[in-house]
């Protein structure tokens, strides 16, 4: 008995291969996440488009579509995945390196995602800043400080000084108050930080929750 | 025209509210998975979610512990991951219910005079 040239039983049908597209393009949008998490996700949502799609009967190509386009765009869903993951971990620990780390997946897949990483960034950098001065300046009681110096065009300018280095030509704004002021005002910062980046993850989730209708 | 509009995004938004509480509720009697989860939602509360928004969620219930699941082969030839509470998830399932009931008994005697004057 002879089969028709188009019937190969393991040669992957169209309604297969678009499966896979769709799952490869997710799975390349969570590559931020843990690896058995991203597989995870992949292997449950697979498991849901079979049976959505097999529903009808027939898993055909229109079955197919129609569970894929309940899903909806894989780099949406991809990015939903990404700031909840963001979200429930700020939720277990504020620890600024946690969301950074986060915030880098997110940044890695919206421009939303990018400038709350960016502002984070400079946020928890200048917090560190703050508290390293008040921490050395109690290594370097006559340098570390926050001094006001004399700039070339004339006008004054501030600066952070660790302390390294000679006595600058200036004065010393704070003297030892740079110590308590930079540990709080620097703690201040970081913990702000946290909250600002993690509202706006929280408005850009609230704003894919929204059904398309 | 505006004025629909409006109250149109102000239900979408109430959806939304709840949608934390109606997944925590689905698995109130036993596990489920998320096909049936997605199921239960529309049968029992008209609640109109896309798939794609459940699903995340899902996955951050289970970040949270509320949530805890396992894989588990069937029939049809391809393993389903279950869902199933947690104790904490219980938890916060009941105290949830617990606020919507107070919260909507209190909006319906309000609200009364205006369903009874239609």
């Amino acid at each position: 008995m002879t089969t028709s040239g188009s019937a190969q039983p393991n040669a992957p049908t169209d309604a297969q291969k678009k499966v896979d597209a769709y799952l490869s393009t997710l799975r390349q949008r969570l590559r931020g996440l843990n690896d058995q998490n991203a597989r995870e996700i992949v292997e449950e949502l697979r498991s849901h488009i079979i049976e959505k799609s097999a529903a009808d009967g027939q898993t055909t190509v229109a079955a197919v579509d129609a569970a894929l386009a309940g899903l909806g765009d894989p780099e949406e869903l991809a990015s939903q995945y990404t700031t909840d993951n963001l979200l429930s971990q700020a939720e277990l620990s504020r620890s600024p390196f946690r969301i950074l780390k986060s915030l880098f997946r997110w940044a890695s897949l919206s421009i939303a995602g990018f400038f709350v990483l960016l502002g984070s960034f400079l946020g928890y950098l200048f917090g560190a800043v703050l508290m390293l001065v008040a921490a050395l300046k109690l290594i370097h009681p006559h340098t570390a400080g926050l001094w006001i110096l004399p700039s070339s065009s004339g006008d004054f300018e501030l600066s952070f000084r660790l302390g390294f280095g000679s006595v600058p030509d200036g004065r010393d704004l704070l003297g030892w108050w740079i110590v308590p002021i930079g540990w709080i005002a620097g703690g201040a910062l970081v913990m702000l930080t946290t909250y600002i980046a993690v509202w706006f993850a929280r408005q850009y989730r609230k704003s894919l929750v929204l059904p398309k209708s | 025209m505006r004025q629909t509009d409006a109250a149109d995004k102000w239900e979408v938004q109430l959806r939304k509210g709840c949608l934390e509480l109606a997944i925590l509720a689905s698995l109130w009697d036993g596990k489920l998975y998320g096909l049936e989860i997605l199921r239960r939602l529309e049968s029992d509360s008209d609640l109109i979610v896309s798939e794609g928004t459940v699903y995340p969620l899902l996955s951050r219930l289970k970040a949270l512990r509320l949530v805890q699941s396992e894989w588990v082969e069937s029939d049809a030839g391809h393993p389903r991951k279950y869902y199933a509470l947690t104790p904490a998830g219980r938890q916060r399932a009941r105290e949830m219910a617990g606020m919507w009931s107070r919260f909507s008994h209190s909006m319906t005697r309000l609200l009364a005079p205006i369903v009874k004057g239609k």
